[in-house]
């Protein structure tokens, strides 16, 4: 028996970093979708032996917590009957531990001596499997059958022999061909390059004490987030948070959770969510699974390796049918929406027990359109890219504006390179001024992004989230502000809803406006600095009135009147109702509709 | 700026001065024709830097009954840039944006650095955003003008701007790589409204490349460094012109070239990171003149170290920096903890591994070395300025690899025992390990952070370290350079002159640089030769003609061409040499440049061309010949030093660089110079070559 020296382990443990990192690497620089090389939607692992996870690129959270699921699905199926020079492919969410079908698994074993001592794994999301709308994602998809390409559990190369017949049974079924064998094969370039320093690394120690030392990590990890759970008060923690729904007239989607902390080790339940829908956000048990992985992450504020052993100190339940444990053919395109409301329910309860660590909720995830038709010469083109985000205020200090969500750290597209290879003429990209929840420490501000079509017509499939049930405040601090998606705005603009139910046409001309959600604020509005409300209004992000109205700081000539904004303040810390709701400033500063404004359904 | 008298200069018979100023120190070294180098340290000045230069400059020359107005050359490294960027010193600055794209700047690519860290903090913008202004006009990706340009938006912009007492101004339009004619018309009417006190950069003259982000980024670095460079180069030229020194005055850039003094006032942002780069053009310098083909360079200074690869004399370059990231093990996967600098950089990849690193445990009881550092101050437990957590020098002194008494000639004395102490108590009782044991296992921590910084230069672009020489510098590099080679199952390290001062002695190695890049997007099949050879020829009478202008004489000019290509649909680029090339030589030579860095190719695939590159040089010639031997000294000693669990506590002789004239000694063995240790340990040999460079040969590989 090996016995473990923590300088060789910490040795194993950098080098294992250095592998995922590198598959990461390969991968972005011969990418060609820009989901891939500009938003980074993709992730890479080393696993051991039995498929647990020892190290991660840095990459894509929602995707990292997922790796185990997949690896115990490939093991079940193919344990025993994996032959060097194996390349596995799948995307199966039902039965091949997938998330949603545009996310490609492309797994490696790495053998010694004919004995599979590891895995290289990568998830690339790819820019198109066909279905019934492009890119993947139509939120109205009623069942998988509906969303594309289902691979289960194949060997994309067979002992070294690539199967070409799978290749091009891909590329007839998806409408990018060149850009998703392109990525495809970016994977199976970074499962080789990561499988020769996988080797190198095992022969230095030998394969007995190489197992001997993962173990160990796997233990580390478990040790580290053990101490970090122990030193949190026991307790069960509830919280409840809600997607707006589905279409036109929506019905809020429940997610109920209830974190329970006992000891040094967590459980997070799931009971009194909402019952699965007949629509594209399921997300089944490997998401729920790594939404929950992410969320003590975030919640403990300590730094934990990335590997599998810290799992063990967590489990995750979820009824049989709700939406985040769906049963099949649920579809499952759009299930990062839910992920997000997920983390947002955990975080949630998570301020019960470190309110000064939780932030307001963000601005509620990305929101994803998709603008796709045809050009003149009959090619195909999709305008996608995720649009993020805004950080709700915290104890510390004021939210952040123009920053990834923590759940999906991902990337924007130049907007010049969108415009060079798409029709499109993106026609603003700026923050929202007086938008995001007032706080003492306020939420971050929305953004705002604008497409004008040049093509002769099209078709806009949207994902978003977060016009009737805000962003939480938290300590006091207020909700965030609505989201909104706007044809053509101006007095004829034509509204839709946060998720519409199917594609609306475009054509020539037309400009699609996507405002996202403000986060939410933290601490009492009528606490903040002056200074800081002084600030942002030189800044522009919010306007003297705002200011007067929802911080009671009155400036004048870019200057506080510290006895008006006393009066002011002790006013309104009296006033029954507020002289203008911030919701009211936001809505008529931008010309957005008002909740009131909006039919009532 | 440049004293510029009768005659162009000759490079061959030139007196050359390179400064490579740091935080601490500034190093002066100097060369005549006759190849001898000349080494001066002496203390930064940082209330004004130019004035420890001179005083240092006027010191050296006198020692060495050196004319002042033999020096024809200058070359200058500097990190005054980057510190007024650290210390948030730059210039007020404004930013001038297409109409609904002034938050470009403050979404930088919105991904962050670390994950599961809900306390991050996004670095500050350099403009604020009441400082960013935009303006009505809009070009498309063509080139073509969606919106004329509003001059009057123009001008009621540039008042905000004046009465915000506005210092500089970056202006970064839409598509204008494209076509800069708004750009142009810009910068004119802001020059007409702010006059000439205010430093104005326009994208289209520093970037003009496709992605908003990174070029708005690299425009408005600029702008902001660009008063503050403009002061402190004005005031080195005119302290030098006073001194009689120097008719070229040039400064190194992170890409390894020069730049005159009067262009790099311009053009700040491509000198960020000259100190670094002149270690690794030095090191080139090695390469070429051993013949080595693959070279990786590892300079490890107090609170750093710093990995590239040489390739057949070349430093691998990049596009792609932060300024401010701090610790970047791979820039190109962790971005956003700094500004973007999309310009040509030598690929030095950096991990928090130094002199002064901290030794700690983490929760889970794993050992770990640095990034937090003791710095100079208070400095490790050994220098007895009021450190009290072990360090890695620490570690090394109570090894036996550092002198216990003394470093840097006397200068700095040592407290070992106060060290040994240290890492009894914080580490070896931890661990329940003898002390040696303990700072072994703290040296071998820090190796395998450094490992990762190599591999990223290397392993993570298809290149195998066991093929590779080490070249090892900086104050502490050749401490750790056998273990680091070995680690990687590297052959050879080799050990420069003056390591501890390398970096300055890369100044006077560089060639006289001007490279010119000009986005030339395309299909390769769609591209016919004349014209791309029309194109290229017109880069390179650009390119020759800034160079003649600052007294280099065409004859002694060299060009170079290169093509970045990928295919159709990526996003990353690779360079590839475009000697007399058809269109179809540069995608024959981009599949195979693929193929070595990515590790697959697609040859049916349509390939297409991005940018032409252009590289004029005045080559700098090899002056230094190989040394002469000094008497061989028999200063000798011995001490005991510890080499792991497989060798034990070892009788270890102690030697100076002289004493391997001629032979070659069997490690353990520590070779103790005035700025640097350096240790070749059991199983390797040490020997000399013919210069002078201290050679390990790391024997057989495991």
């Amino acid at each position: 028996m090996t016995a473990i020296d923590p300088v060789t382990l910490e040795v194993i443990q950098n080098a294992l970093s250095s592998i995922a990192d590198e598959l990461a690497l390969v991968i972005m620089r011969s990418a060609y979708s820009n989901i891939v090389r500009d938003s980074m939607d993709y992730s890479t692992a080393v696993c051991d032996h039995e498929g647990r996870t020892i190290a991660q690129g840095l990459t894509t959270p929602v995707h990292l917590g997922s790796f185990p699921d997949a690896m115990q699905a490939l093991i079940a199926r193919y344990g025993g009957a994996m032959s060097p020079g194996d390349v596995f492919l799948f995307n199966d969410p039902y039965g091949a531990g997938g998330m949603h079908l545009p996310d490609f698994y492309i797994v490696k074993p790495v053998f010694v001596n004919g004995v599979v001592e590891g895995y290289v794994a990568t998830l690339a999301h790819q820019c198109d499997v066909g279905g019934i709308a492009p890119g993947g994602m139509a939120v109205y998809a009623a069942e998988i059958y509906q969303e594309g390409l289902r691979i289960p559990i194949l060997k994309l190369v067979d002992a070294g022999v690539p199967n070409a017949a799978i290749l091009e049974l891909i590329g007839r079924n998806t409408r990018q061909p060149v850009q998703v064998q392109g990525d495809i094969r970016a994977q199976i370039a970074a499962c080789t390059s990561g499988e020769r320093g996988f080797l190198a690394l095992i022969a230095r120690y030998g394969a007995a004490a190489f197992r001997v030392y993962t173990a160990a990590l796997h233990d580390h990890a478990e040790r580290l987030i053990r101490a970090e759970i122990s030193a949190l008060p026991d307790g069960d923690y509830e919280f409840e948070d809600f997607l707006d729904g589905l279409g036109e007239n929506p019905t809020p989607i429940r997610f109920k959770t209830t974190v329970s902390i006992k000891g040094d080790h967590i459980h997070i339940d799931w009971t009194g969510t909402s019952p699965q829908v007949k629509a594209a956000i399921n997300g089944p048990m490997p998401t729920t699974r790594a939404m929950a992985y992410l969320g003590v992450r975030c919640a403990i504020g300590a730094a934990i390796p990335n590997c599998e052993g810290y799992m063990r100190a967590i489990t995750v339940s979820a009824p049989l049918g709700s939406i985040v444990n769906p049963i099949e053919p649920a579809a499952c395109g759009a299930r990062g929406v839910i992920c997000f409301r997920m983390y947002d329910a955990i975080l949630g309860a998570f301020a019960q027990v470190v309110p000064h660590r939780i932030p307001g909720a963000n601005e509620g995830g990305s929101s994803a359109p998709h603008i796709a038709g045809r050009t003149k010469d009959n090619k195909p083109f999709i305008i996608s890219g995720g649009l993020m985000g805004c950080w709700g205020g915290s104890f510390a200090r004021d939210g952040q504006e123009g920053i990834s969500n923590p759940a999906a750290n991902l990337g924007n597209a130049p907007i010049e390179l969108m415009e060079q290879r798409l029709p499109v003429r993106i026609t603003c990209y700026e923050f929202v001024p007086n938008s995001g929840g007032p706080g003492q420490h306020r939420g971050g501000a929305a953004l705002r992004r604008g497409y004008r079509l040049l093509a002769d017509d099209g078709v806009l499939i949207m994902r978003s989230d977060r016009r009737d049930v805000l962003p939480y405040g938290l300590s006091g601090g207020m909700p965030g502000t609505p989201s909104w998606n706007l044809i053509n705005p101006g007095p004829e603009q034509k509204v839709l809803p946060v998720c519409p139910m199917q594609s609306t046409g475009m054509v020539a001309g037309d400009e699609f406006v996507h405002v996202q959600a403000g986060a939410g604020g933290f601490g009492d509005p009528l606490e903040r600095d002056p200074e800081r409300v002084l600030a942002d209004v030189i800044a522009e992000l919010q306007s003297v009135d705002y200011a007067a109205d929802v911080y009671g700081v009155v400036i004048v000539d870019r200057r506080i009147d510290s006895a008006a904004t006393k009066r002011r303040r002790d006013a309104l810390r009296h006033a029954k109702g507020r002289p203008r709701s911030y919701l009211d400033h936001y809505a008529i500063t931008n010309s957005l509709p008002r909740p009131s404004d909006r039919p009532n359904p | 700026m440049t004293n510029q008298s009768a005659g162009s200069i000759d490079p061959a018979h030139a007196f050359r001065v390179g400064i490579d100023i740091g935080g601490t120190f500034t190093d002066i070294v100097a060369s005549g024709p006759d190849g001898r180098v000349y080494v001066r340290k002496v203390s930064s000045t940082p209330s004004d830097y130019s004035q420890g230069i001179c005083d240092g400059l006027l010191a050296l020359l006198a020692e060495e009954a050196i004319r002042p107005e033999q020096i024809d050359i200058v070359v200058h490294a500097t990190t005054v840039a980057t510190n007024a960027v650290l210390e948030g010193k730059g210039a007020r600055t404004g930013l001038i944006t297409t109409r609904g794209f002034r938050d470009v700047l403050e979404f930088r690519r919105v991904r962050v650095p670390e994950l599961y860290n809900l306390d991050y903090v996004k670095p500050r913008p350099l403009v604020a955003r009441q400082h960013r202004l935009e303006i009505d006009e809009r070009m498309g990706p063509k080139g073509e003008i969606w919106v004329p340009l509003d001059e009057d938006s123009v001008r009621i912009a540039a008042r905000r701007l004046k009465v915000e007492g506005i210092e500089a101004v970056a202006v970064c339009l839409l598509h204008s790589y494209a076509n800069p004619v708004h750009e142009k018309r810009v910068g004119e009417l802001l020059r007409e409204e702010l006059g000439e006190g205010v430093f104005i950069t326009c994208s289209h003259e520093i970037l003009p490349e496709i992605r908003e982000y990174e070029r708005t980024s690299t425009t408005v670095v600029n702008a902001h460094l660009g008063p503050v460079m403009q002061v402190y180069l004005g005031r080195l030229v005119d302290r030098l012109a006073s001194l009689g020194v120097g008719r070229s005055l040039h400064v190194m850039t992170s890409g390894g070239g020069q730049m005159s003094f009067r262009r790099a006032a311009t053009r700040p942002a491509a000198l960020v990171e000259s100190g670094p780069a002149a270690g690794v053009i030095a090191a080139a310098k090695i390469a070429r003149r051993l013949e080595l083909a693959e070279v990786i360079t590892l300079d490890m200074g107090g609170t750093t170290a710093k990995a590239a690869t040489v390739e057949h004399g070349s430093p691998t370059r990049t596009s792609e920096f932060e300024i401010g990231a701090g610790i970047s093990l791979s820039s190109k996967l962790v971005k956003g903890a700094g500004y973007a600098i999309k310009l040509p950089f030598i690929d030095v990849s950096e991990i928090g591994a130094g002199g002064g690193s901290l030794l700690w445990f983490d929760k889970g009881g794993l050992m770990k070395a640095g990034p937090q550092s003791a710095a100079s101050e208070p400095g490790p437990v050994c220098y007895g300025r009021g450190g009290t957590q072990a360090t890695l020098t620490d570690c090394f002194l109570t090894l036996g690899y550092l002198n216990p008494n003394s470093l840097v000639g006397g200068r700095l004395t040592l407290q070992a025992q106060a060290a040994r102490d240290a890492v009894a108590e914080q580490l070896a009782t931890r661990l329940g390990t003898s002390p040696e044991q303990a700072a072994f296992g703290g040296l071998t921590v820090a190796v395998a952070n450094m490992v990762r910084a190599v591999k990223s230069v290397s392993t993570y672009r298809g290149r195998d370290p066991r093929t590779h020489a080490l070249i090892a510098f900086g104050g502490n590099g050749p401490l750790v350079a056998a273990a680091i080679a070995r680690e990687l199952a590297m052959p050879r390290v080799l050990v420069p002159r003056n390591p501890g001062v390398l970096s300055a002695c890369g100044l006077l190695d560089a060639d006289h640089e001007q490279e010119l890049v000009r986005s030339f997007p395309g299909l390769i099949t769609d591209l016919d030769p004349e014209t791309l050879e029309r194109e290229f020829t017109g880069m390179e009478q650009q390119a020759r003609a800034s160079l003649t202008e600052e007294g280099f004489a065409s004859a002694d000019i060299l060009v170079t061409r290169h093509a970045d290509l990928r295919y159709a649909g990526q996003a990353y680029e690779l360079t590839v040499r475009a000697v007399r090339a058809s269109p179809a030589d540069l995608a024959q030579a981009f599949h195979h440049e693929h193929l070595a860095t990515n590790g697959h190719m697609a040859p049916d695939e349509a390939v297409e061309l991005v940018s032409l590159r252009v590289t004029a040089s005045v080559p700098t010639p090899d002056q230094s010949g190989p040394g002469e031997w000094g008497p061989v000294r028999t200063t000798e000693t011995k001490r005991m030093a510890y080499f792991g669990p497989d060798f034990g506590l070892l009788e270890t002789r102690i030697v100076q660089r002289q004493d391997l004239a001629g032979q070659s000694l069997a490690g353990p063995l520590i070779i103790e110079e005035y700025d640097s240790t350096c240790v070749a340990p059991p199983g390797t040999t040490a020997s000399l070559d013919a210069w002078r460079n201290i050679v390990i040969d790391m024997g057989q590989p495991e």
